[in-house]
């Protein structure tokens, strides 16, 4: 017992010096809780370290310590995991329906390509059995089976015109630009160039050309040989043409020159 | 489970891979819908399962076959007798693979039928006719090598130890060839200026194979499955030594359990690293992975790794610990102060250097080797010593503060989205949230564990073992070391997979169903323990059938 004692005290001594520590360095709450954790987790190792030594079991009594112990460890285990700060997946559905909508019409897109195909198939048998019976004198050929034709071309979407640089933001965080660059004082992990006065030095057409070609241009201070490929080279194959552009024109009323966006330089 | 029985399950398990194959052939097979799981959580519990079995047969007749060899090599009947009770077990599972196998595949076509026929088109070959010959090649090696045991003794001895070195070649190249479209899966082959689509389409097999995450999945499986088979050892090791009544069955399984463990521990030493090689590629491949991993939806996976990790490295020191107070003389053991000092002073100098020289600048080594290597080289020219009890009770503390390190997270937020300064490092202190206190933390705990295998070979060279009477507790630590290594198994499974995103396969072909989105810790915590209850549900049922009726008989 003095052991436990004395193992608590030194533990929530160094917790309590480690939560003035982090409190001085202005540190949040929930930090000084983790580290003050820390502390009480390390003064448990050395309880167990110095703890007297357990007894051999067998039997039944075995066994139930045993099934005692795994339950322990699957509460454990689930309750920790439960602990922690859960992503919410309502916050991703929304996106991933708008990002994989276009993907999706294009496969329907697809099958009534093949539809149409298949029409025009029949259409052509058609004009070949009419032909024919026009050949054997019947005068009663289908002289209106051009209506049935390919027609008008199939009703295109027509991208919304009304608000571009809405749509232009949205992409923004559909593709989560936001996670690599930092903008409007949010988002980026240092991972890619800041980006509030990109438009003080690359044109609308240009920053299309970076986002369809990452390495078009490299941002000064970003040109070491392993943050090269840093920017994914997908771009072109996952995003509309009309959200590239939608896109490249919102970034390009980015002109904060408070803001030290890295110059960037043509490498293509 | 009898031979006829174990064959039955193998060609059930054929009958369903080539059947699925077959199925994959018939056009428009509408999905079916898993009731209360949903399709993808269907596919999630019989996918970990198989892998976990699979995992352990892969993983297990490396260090079979070493101690095979080593009880050739040292008259040591005790390794003999240490591989032929896993093979046993190992058997008894390799039925458990086969069957998950199956009904994988089964459950996959049943739920994915589109992409499962899209998957087996572009693998065909490997589907068809690669893999199940080297299945039907393992199956015969692994029956031939358990049946060939007693038979291939003395002068016959390295023959059997020949034939495990080529089970576990074929083994292997098994596990080479299912990564291929599993990493494929992830990142699928690309090149520059050209659409992936249309680079598929020109793709060769080997192209489709050799793709960017697919050398480092290897290594990461291959160290893992022999991390994961030395736990499991250690799990049968603990479970006789309970039921044991002999003092020399004791002796016997207490000096399993330290060998399991010791497998265990050594090949988890290099796992942080190839888990490492794996995210470094991962994102090499598409920067976007990265912070999804690391800062997004994913952030809170690995919160929960780090703090398993740092659980398994704190249970593995701890059998060190209880193992070296069953050592007769281990109170004059000694070691260099300037083993604790380094310990000490790892994670502060680690941080600074890899900040200063990020990886994969090699300048970091410069001043990082010196530093590691002065214990063991310029060490034993400094006249002050500390006894082993401290070294390890330090490296205790370095493992409580690496781990601390390692959890360290930039906010206690799910999302980079919802960050707020009441949540969020300040930003002076950021760098412990970054990669190089990251690495360092991870390196901390590495030392400090070869450091203490260094002090634990030092006291047996010098004091003497007396094996069976270690603490009983350390039975339980051997336990959770199995328990905990299958649950973070299942955890960074989960990640890989899910890795992927909103795409079965990345940026190739999404995932229009409506459970295409980033589950939460909290679920996905609930079905890895659920899938570890009933993996070791079945392996506990394998050892109790297969080695307590030998254990009757006695062993020579």
């Amino acid at each position: 017992m003095g052991n436990v004692i004395k193992k608590l005290v030194i533990g929530l001594v160094v917790g309590g010096a480690l939560v003035g520590f982090t409190r001085a360095f202005e540190f949040p709450v929930i930090f000084q809780m983790m580290f003050f954790a820390y502390a009480m987790l390390g003064a448990v190792v050395f309880m167990i370290l110095d703890a007297p030594a357990v007894k051999p079991m067998s039997g039944i009594k075995s066994v139930a310590v045993l099934v005692v112990f795994y339950i322990v460890l699957c509460t454990v285990y689930i309750s920790g995991a439960s602990m922690w700060p859960q992503y919410d997946p309502e916050d991703e559905k929304g996106k991933i329906e708008k990002i994989l909508k276009p993907k999706r019409a294009a496969t329907e897109q697809g099958k009534a390509d093949e539809l149409i195909a298949r029409a025009k198939a029949l259409d052509e048998q058609v004009k070949v059995l009419s032909a024919r019976l026009k050949d054997l004198g019947g005068d009663q050929a289908t002289k209106d089976q051009a209506a049935g034709g390919p027609g008008a071309p199939p009703a295109t979407t027509g991208a919304a015109s009304g608000d571009f640089m809405k749509l232009g933001e949205e992409q923004w965080q559909l593709q989560e630009c936001y996670n690599c660059h930092k903008l409007k004082g949010e988002g980026g992990k240092k991972r890619g160039p800041e980006l509030d006065n990109i438009a003080s030095y690359l044109s609308v057409d240009e920053i299309k050309q970076k986002i369809l070609d990452p390495k078009s241009f490299m941002a000064e201070g970003f040109e070491k040989e392993y943050e090269k490929g840093k920017m994914p080279d997908k771009y072109k194959d996952l995003m509309e043409e009309k959200d590239v552009v939608a896109l490249a024109s919102w970034l390009g009323t980015f002109k904060n020159t408070s803001v030290a966006t890295p110059k960037p330089i043509k490498k293509k | 489970m009898k031979t006829w029985q174990r064959s039955l399950v193998a060609a059930f398990a054929l009958l369903a891979l080539f059947g699925g194959a077959a199925y994959a052939q018939a056009p428009g097979a509408p999905p079916v819908e898993f009731p209360y799981t949903g399709n993808r959580t269907a596919v999630w519990v019989v996918a970990q399962l198989h892998i976990l079995f699979a995992g352990f047969i892969l993983g297990a007749p490396i260090f079979v076959v070493i101690s095979e060899w080593l009880g050739y090599r040292k008259q040591d009947p005790r390794y003999d007798r240490l591989a032929k009770e896993v093979t046993k077990v190992t058997v008894i599972l390799y039925s458990m693979t086969a069957l998950t196998g199956g009904l994988f595949i089964f459950v996959l076509l049943a739920t994915y039928p589109q992409f499962t026929t899209w998957l087996i088109n572009h693998f065909y070959l490997l589907f068809a006719v690669i893999y199940p010959l080297l299945f039907i090649s393992e199956t015969i090696l692994l029956y031939m090598y358990f049946y060939t045991w007693d038979a291939w003794k003395g002068e016959k001895k390295a023959r059997h130890i020949a034939l495990g070195v080529l089970l576990n070649l074929i083994g292997t190249i098994t596990l080479f060839v299912i990564d291929g479209p599993t990493s494929f899966m992830n990142t699928p082959v690309k090149a520059e200026g050209i659409s992936p689509q249309e680079f598929l389409a020109t793709a060769s097999l080997w192209d489709k194979i050799f793709n960017y995450s697919w050398m480092p999945l290897n290594l990461h499986r291959l160290v893992g499955n022999v991390t994961f088979g030395g736990f499991v050892a250690g799990l049968i090791a603990a479970y006789m030594f309970m039921g044991a009544k002999k003092d020399e069955e004791r002796a016997y399984y207490d000096w399993m359990g330290f060998v399991g463990n010791l497998i265990g521990v050594g090949a988890l030493l290099f796992l942080p690293f190839m888990g490492y090689l794996l995210a470094y590629e991962l994102c090499d491949y598409d920067a976007s992975i990265c912070p999804y991993m690391m800062a997004d939806q994913l952030s809170m996976f690995f919160e929960m790794q780090g703090a398993m990790i740092g659980l398994i490295f704190l249970a593995s020191n701890y059998y060190i610990w209880l193992s070296m107070k069953r050592i007769e003389g281990v109170e004059k053991v000694r070691m260099t102060i300037l083993a604790p000092v380094v310990m000490v002073l790892l994670p502060l100098v680690m941080t600074k250097v890899l900040t200063d020289y990020p990886v994969p600048d090699p300048t970091s080594l410069a001043f990082l080797l010196p530093m590691l290597l002065a214990p063991f080289t310029i060490g034993r020219f400094i006249p002050l010593t500390v006894s082993a009890s401290t070294v390890i009770k330090v490296g205790f503390l370095m493992v409580v503060v690496g781990d601390a390190i390692w959890l360290t997270p930039h906010g206690f937020v799910p999302t980079g989205a919802k960050l707020v300064a009441e949540l969020e490092l300040p930003s002076d202190w950021n760098f412990l949230a970054l990669m190089p206190a990251k690495n360092s933390a991870a390196f901390t705990l590495v030392f400090v564990t070869v450091v203490n295998y260094v002090i634990y070979n030092r006291a047996i060279s010098q004091g003497t073992i007396v094996w069976g009477k270690i603490d009983f507790v350390s039975q339980f630590v051997l336990i959770f070391l199995a328990f905990s290594a299958i649950w973070t198994m299942g955890l960074m499974g989960a990640v890989r997979s899910l890795l992927r995103k909103y795409y079965h396969t990345y940026n190739l072909l999404p995932d229009f169903t409506a459970e295409s989105f980033t589950p939460t810790l909290s679920y996905s915590a609930w079905w890895i323990t659920g899938i570890t209850v009933v993996f070791y549900a079945v392996v506990s049922f394998a050892i109790l059938v297969t080695l307590r009726p030998s254990d009757s008989k006695g062993h020579a």
